[in-house]
């Protein structure tokens, strides 16, 4: 199989909706007919139907919220069977541009990468994600260029410590080694941790940057209730042992 | 699995160099991690490469690796693993001669003296792989204090003491223990800098001040002066004679001469842009280093 693609979702139907029928489109776009669709349903108070989004789409049911990590691990080890080559982690409040997945493949291919993010923009059109950068002792992950308006932004292609876990291609058998994200984590920084971790093993990060999907950003009720304990934990873990991106976020002696 | 084995993250030119080095590895598509005794990285000056603990190292290391270290010290605990081994020479103490010797190693070296030096003791073929100065120094048009002196204390703090002595109308300041991008800043607004470190091996700092348009008045030294030009982009004189050499060239009359060698000096810098460095690794990784490195 080519692709297992999860999306944990709670609630925001309409907008799950409206992101599985780009996600077809993005699927054709880019020649991939073998795959499977998860979405895990993280305790929606009403739950989705096993036939809400169509037969292609698979419904993996929490009755009691679980993390975003925990989640995607398990849509994960529900939709990849083996020999399965890309694992694909998509937020619900994601809306692919049709050559999205195309060019995600193409940069990972290019940069010969494991892991593949997306230029990803809020609705006004400025950037909501195009790679992370990490700054300072407490090594503080933040979106290069965020709220950049997209056109004065480069498209060109680079590496990157991080990218977001909103829109992320990953190898599958490097999803596996890894243990998949670390459910330690019980909302945020699950995601540049994982990349951190693959590159600790020597890969590189990549995000394809030649077209742009929407990104609405924290839709999920309550997604910021978890924010501060899951930065102490991104912090505690990769204190000083992460190299920083920028001048601006060097230690000051 | 390239990678590199540093001693620590302490504010040492050695530690940055490698680093530099990994990070244009990294740029030119080479697989490649720095390697620490404890798994910390560096964070006084911006890499994006990935660290890890020597231990992990020891645990994935194999014959299709190769292993590159600075530090003669490293020499003997890597020799049994099964990885190519290739020595980046960062200086020519003499603590290198009994590494250089081992015939399993290849030899890189950072500049020409390095390359000549270990050419000379080995006869083996020796490539150069260059080094660089950040672009953060490059000065770009801050306001500089034509009688500032910055300097390292480090190695050779007397020499600059007797400086201070016979430059009364100066103001000394001293570097110590700041991050890359704060060296920068004070040498972008110090009119000279005091290379004060005799037998100083190349003396990037020198280099780091001259982009940074600081009139640099040094000590001789070994490596640096492949660099050094003196009377052209610098003052030079031995530890004794440097501060009356620096004083002979302060005054309102000697503005001229100081204003030529600090354009001397920056000219001399541009030598050693990151992107010239760049250029030269991409030759080298398609030449002599092609067969040295690991592709996967």
């Amino acid at each position: 199989m080519e692709m297992t693609i999860v999306i944990p979702s709670r609630g925001l139907a309409a907008l799950l909706t409206a992101c599985l029928r780009l996600l077809h489109v993005a699927l054709a776009e880019a020649g991939i007919s073998d795959h499977r669709i998860v979405v895990v349903d993280n305790a929606t108070p009403h739950p989705f139907a096993s036939d809400r989004f169509g037969p292609q789409v698979e419904i993996l049911r929490f009755d009691v919220p679980q993390s975003f990590s925990h989640a995607c691990n398990a849509g994960v080890r529900r939709g990849a069977a083996q020999g399965c080559r890309h694992v694909f982690l998509l937020n619900n409040d994601v809306l692919l541009h049709p050559r999205a997945i195309a060019e995600m493949l193409a940069a990972k291919q290019a940069a010969k990468a494991a892991v593949s993010g997306a230029r990803l923009v809020f609705p006004d059109d400025t950037i909501q994600h195009c790679g992370v950068r990490i700054g300072g002792p407490r090594p503080i992950p933040y979106h290069e260029h965020i709220h950049t308006p997209t056109p004065l932004v480069s498209r060109r292609l680079r590496t990157y410590q991080a990218v977001t876990g909103a829109a992320m291609i990953i190898d599958h058998a490097l999803y596996d080694e890894l243990g998949g994200l670390d459910e330690c984590y019980p909302f945020a920084y699950e995601d540049v941790d994982f990349c951190l971790r693959a590159r600790q093993k020597g890969h590189r990060i990549t995000c394809a940057q030649a077209v742009d999907s929407v990104h609405f950003a924290s839709m999920t009720p309550g997604r910021f209730r978890h924010e501060d304990e899951s930065r102490a934990i991104f912090e505690a873990r990769w204190a000083g042992r992460c190299t920083s991106d920028t001048e601006e976020g060097l230690y000051k002696c | 699995m390239n990678y590199y084995m540093f001693p620590g993250t302490g504010i040492f030119g050695g530690i940055k160099v490698g680093f530099q080095f990994c990070d244009m590895l990294a740029e030119l598509g080479l697989p490649i991690l720095a390697v620490t005794p404890d798994g910390q990285a560096p964070l006084w000056f911006p890499s994006t490469v990935a660290v890890i603990a020597r231990s992990d190292f020891e645990a994935a290391v194999s014959a299709d690796d190769s292993v590159f270290f600075s530090l003669p010290a490293d020499h003997d605990w890597l020799a049994p693993l099964p990885a190519r081994r290739i020595f980046h020479c960062q200086g020519t103490d003499p603590l290198i001669e009994p590494v250089i010797a081992d015939p399993a190693l290849a030899l890189l070296a950072c500049w020409p003296q390095a390359e000549r030096f270990m050419r000379e003791k080995t006869g083996r073929p020796v490539s150069n792989v260059g080094i660089s100065v950040s672009d953060c120094f490059f000065y770009d048009g801050e306001p500089k204090g034509d009688t500032v002196v910055a300097y390292m204390p480090r190695r050779g703090r007397d020499i600059a003491q007797d400086c201070r002595r016979r430059m009364r109308r100066h103001r000394f300041e001293e570097i110590s223990g700041l991050n890359e991008s704060d060296c920068a800043y004070a040498m972008k607004r110090a009119g000279w800098y005091l290379a004060t470190a005799p037998g100083e091996f190349f003396g990037l700092p020198a280099l780091e001040a001259m982009a940074a348009g600081c009139l640099v008045a040094s000590v001789p030294v070994i490596g640096g002066m492949d660099y050094l030009e003196p009377g052209f982009n610098c003052l030079l004189a031995p530890p004794d004679d440097l501060p009356a050499a620096a004083s002979a060239v302060t005054g309102k009359a000697q503005a001229a001469r100081r204003a030529a060698l600090r354009q001397q000096g920056l000219a001399t810098a541009y030598r050693y842009r990151r992107s010239r460095h760049l250029r030269l690794l991409k030759r080298q990784i398609a030449g002599p280093l092609e067969e040295l490195v690991s592709w996967k």
